[in-house]
């Protein structure tokens, strides 16, 4: 038999969905194909440390205290490689005498970290710069579908439909909104357009720190919630008789993008926030997170493949959700998310998450050539490998006839 | 025997091969949903709901996992197959009977976590077990002559949740956990894959690997990290992609 291939998945981190990301990257390694893949889970703990051990597949050790980290074996990557090696992990554990130094070799990173320092283009930049193969989008991507407005505005200038924004940045310290200029802002921004607004950080997913306004104190009150988050802050219309859509974006083999089936995710609620989005169905750290069932984006209850779009609504969805994936060259497995007023029946791209909860593996498996999340993440590795080692030609300065200093 | 009502099951699929879930103790068919949802599209899948469990009647008092062997493939009737059978637990003993005594209508089986070998236990261990078996009697026996309820007591002290759960099943499950399916084992002439997790305590590894020596045709792989339970949840990917190369490499044969 071969020898499988370690695939390191990275999860935590130091953002704000760090308990959603532990859900993710324990789904992908239960998922990876154990004919040709080893899975080695990575956790990184929000202060920013890196941990590996099989103590971390229970889902009870979370959140993981200060010394409760027995089992557990500290990781650094090693970024310095040298060409020709592969990649590893360079691992410290204090022993009787001294500290034991170590090494974990592995093959590729599946990062499955949501939000900020994972799914922002941070680590994929790091991995690119050490040579790591890695999965998923690549540093641009990555970069420009986790800033909103940026996303926006590349998705508009291709006549994509999106929301019209007024982005604000954090007041100094010390300082407040104010609310004045922030009225005559509103009025230029959004012209007839009035209350209420929306707003969100410019650089999270997951609906942290999203907030409705209903008037000029509600708005500012929002936006000192979203600043608290991120130094940019979003401001959109509301808009009304909202239904939203979410579907997966991937590219085929064939190098077709392909679409998954398209959930209306269900809620109560006014708006979809944090606690709604993911823990619907059960209490955090509650006996419903060990069974691996109804957890995560799973959780959330969803009508899929939803009866009430018509045929242009569909190929709307599809089309445009297909064609942002291609304008920002991303891969992996993409969900694009769409508001869409259900009375009008107008729609709207929202947003793009290069790493979706669970990887949107469940729109996989519903899509109409049913994808399983075991081919999917053999997919997603596949293309990860395929990727990073088409990313760069040859690097010897030879090559371009760029040679300064003599060579023998 | 009298006439046994038919066993209640899910379908999904249609056409060949034809997939047949036998669950484990305390549960029903929708042990299996998460797991056999991700066979769409690979033929016919019924998932039983074993006789005491969930919308099927009782057997009757006593049956043991050979009745219940009979009595499916007496159900099935001209539905012969050859089938695969998957059995999770107590759902695998029926499977290893199935196997052994009407090899004509099993093409494979397959047991996760799959139960029928007596553990290895250590002198300790037995010698408690006698002890609180001989207790256990003591009370039984004072309940009959001096009208005592030490029996009860007995059992809410010492019996296993199971055990306790068990109603008018008590006599199979009794005679379940203290059958020996060794020399049916022995006689299985179908491919079997035995998938057993490292953190099983329920059907530990040493029984999986008891099961590879004794069949002659076997696959053993061990799930690090899964439990008796969330082998069927978490592990429903890893099942999945073992399960399927087994069955690849069968019908390569």
């Amino acid at each position: 038999m071969a020898i499988k291939k370690v695939i390191a998945v990275v999860f935590g981190g130091r953002s704000v969905e760090h308990d959603v990301s532990v859900l993710t990257g324990l789904q992908f390694l239960e998922a990876l194909d154990p004919a040709i893949y080893e899975g080695l889970p990575v956790y990184v703990d929000p202060l920013g440390q890196w941990w590996t051990g099989d103590a971390l597949a229970a889902r009870s050790l979370y959140p993981l205290e200060p010394g409760n980290e027995k089992g557990l074996i500290q990781l650094t990557l090693d970024l310095a490689t040298p060409a020709g090696s592969g990649p590893r992990f360079l691992t410290s554990q204090r022993g009787l005498i001294g500290e034991k130094r170590g090494e974990i070799a592995f093959d590729l990173i599946v990062p499955a970290i949501h939000g900020s320092n994972g799914e922002d283009g941070t680590l994929q930049g790091l991995l690119d710069f050490a040579g790591i193969p890695y999965a998923g989008c690549r540093t641009l991507g990555a970069a420009a579908t986790m800033n909103k407005v940026f996303a926006k505005k590349v998705a508009r200038a291709d006549g994509i439909n999106v929301l019209p924004e007024l982005v604000l940045t954090r007041p100094e310290k010390g300082k407040f909104v104010d609310p004045e200029a922030l009225k005559a802002s509103l009025a230029s921004a959004f012209g007839d357009i009035s209350y209420p607004y929306i707003v969100k950080p410019c650089n999270l997913g997951s609906s942290v720190g999203v907030g409705k306004a209903d008037n000029i104190d509600e708005l500012v009150a929002a936006l000192m919630t979203a600043f608290r988050l991120d130094n940019e802050a979003l401001i959109e219309p509301f808009v009304a008789n909202l239904s939203e859509y979410n579907v997966a974006v991937r590219r085929g083999e064939d190098g077709l993008v392909l679409t998954s089936a398209i959930e209306r995710p269900l809620r109560e609620a006014d708006l979809l926030d944090f606690k709604n989005k993911y823990l619907a169905g059960g209490t955090p750290g509650g006996p419903k997170l060990e069974s691996g069932s109804s957890e995560g984006m799973v959780s959330l209850n969803r009508e899929l493949n939803p009866e009430e779009l018509s045929k242009a609504q569909t190929d709307f969805i599809r089309s445009s959700a297909g064609q942002i994936f291609d304008l920002m060259s991303l891969a992996g497995s993409v969900r694009v998310d769409f508001l869409c007023n259900s009375k009008t029946g107008e729609l709207w791209l929202n947003e793009v998450n290069t790493v979706p909860g669970s990887f949107a593996y469940f729109l996989w498996e519903a899509a109409t050539d049913p994808l399983s999340f075991l081919a999917l993440t053999t997919a997603i590795i596949e293309e990860g490998f395929a990727l990073s080692a088409g990313r760069l030609g040859a690097t010897d300065a030879n090559t371009g006839g760029a040679t300064l200093f003599a060579r023998a | 025997m009298e006439p046994t009502q038919i066993w209640h099951s899910e379908t999904s699929g249609s056409g060949m091969p034809s997939t047949l879930w036998l669950h484990g103790w305390g549960y029903d068919n929708r042990a299996f949903a998460r797991i056999a949802a991700l066979f769409k599209g690979t033929g016919r899948h019924r998932l039983f709901d074993l006789p005491g469990f969930g919308k099927t009647p009782l057997l009757f008092e006593g049956a043991s996992t050979k009745d219940y062997a009979e009595i499916l493939i007496e159900q099935l009737g001209k539905d012969a197959g050859p089938h695969i059978f998957i059995g999770h637990s107590y759902g695998a003993r029926i499977a290893v009977q199935l196997a052994a005594r009407y090899p004509e209508h099993v093409k494979a089986i397959v047991l996760i976590g799959g139960a029928g070998l007596p553990r290895r236990r250590s002198l300790a261990f037995k010698a408690k077990a006698f002890f609180l078996k001989l207790l256990g009697r003591l009370a039984r026996l004072s309940d009959q002559i001096f009208k005592t309820q030490y029996r009860s007591a007995y059992v809410s002290r010492f019996g296993s949740a199971d055990y306790k759960d068990a109603g008018p099943l008590r006599a199979t499950l009794v005679s379940a956990v203290t059958e020996n399916l060794a020399s049916q084992a022995k006689q299985v002439k179908c491919p079997a894959l035995l998938l057993y997790g490292s953190a099983d305590t329920d059907t530990p590894v040493e029984i999986g690997l008891r099961y590879e020596q004794l069949i002659p045709i076997a696959r053993f792989v061990e799930l690090k990290g899964y439990d008796h339970h969330d082998i069927l949840t978490r592990g429903a990917y890893q099942c999945e992609a073992l399960i399927k190369n087994f069955l690849k490499a069968i019908d390569n044969d």
